[in-house]
């Protein structure tokens, strides 16, 4: 089963997905006109606030957890395993 | 440890996890899926788009117009017009670049590459090869120049 669904993810990823992208990105349809500066800078500004938004999350996140958990916090309990004083 | 009930932590909660996850695979969805939707609107050519041929060759571009005409160095086109170019090469791996108006592709032998850009503003704009193609590629450069309708 899994190996079903492995060859089904490979194959969508390497094969469908391509496809949908060339049937309906690059569509034989007319175009409008249109100031490709805009378009394309305003994807990077957008792009660039959701890189700017995970970067922040992720590094937020690991700050967080460098400072709740250190040896030295108040508040930090030892785990079971270290509770147990057997190393 | 005294919280372990019954093989789980009591007042343990994933949920922070969970958020974290979704937000990021959320933004990270919105990504792919706003850079498709941009590059399918870029990619489709306006149906009266005049076409120019394109050819890069070591160290200079020629473009070559509906009509013939042909231009070596020096690239004419009317403001407010579509424009679709035909990018080849004659020897090896080009790019072509008008970096004012973000047109960038490849210049491959043998293969002919489409991209589509309408000018907005009249003036002179530098044309410049961005694939390293030799010696001289620095200086592989052209001008565009937009003019007003009619001048």
């Amino acid at each position: 089963m899994k190996a079903i669904i492995g060859l089904g993810l490979v194959l969508g990823l390497l094969v469908i997905l391509p496809a949908a992208q060339y049937v309906l990105a690059a569509g034989d349809e007319a175009g409008e006109y249109l100031d490709r500066r805009v378009e394309i800078w305003g994807l990077f500004y957008r792009l660039m606030i959701v890189a700017f938004t995970i970067g922040t999350v992720v590094s937020g996140t690991i700050v967080w957890l460098v400072l709740r958990f250190r040896e030295s916090n108040p508040k930090a309990k030892p785990t079971e395993y270290e509770g147990s004083g057997e190393w | 440890m005294k919280d372990l009930e019954n093989g789980k932590m009591s007042g343990h909660s994933n949920w922070p996890e969970w958020v974290y996850v979704g937000v990021v695979i959320a933004l990270l969805c919105y990504v792919g899926a706003e850079a498709w939707n941009i590059e399918r609107i870029v990619e489709h050519v306006p149906a009266d788009a005049e076409v120019i041929q394109v050819i890069g060759q070591q160290w200079l571009w020629t473009f070559e117009h509906e009509d013939g005409t042909k231009e070596i160095g020096e690239l004419h086109v009317e403001k407010g017009k579509a424009y679709k170019f035909e990018i080849t090469s004659k020897d090896v791996i080009h790019s072509f670049n008008i970096h004012d108006y973000v047109v960038l592709l490849d210049a491959v032998p043998g293969k002919i590459n489409t991209v589509w850009f309408s000018p907005t503003d009249a003036g002179e704009f530098p044309i410049q090869c961005r694939e390293y193609c030799g010696l001289i590629h620095y200086n592989m450069r052209a001008t565009l120049i937009v003019e007003d309708k009619g001048a």
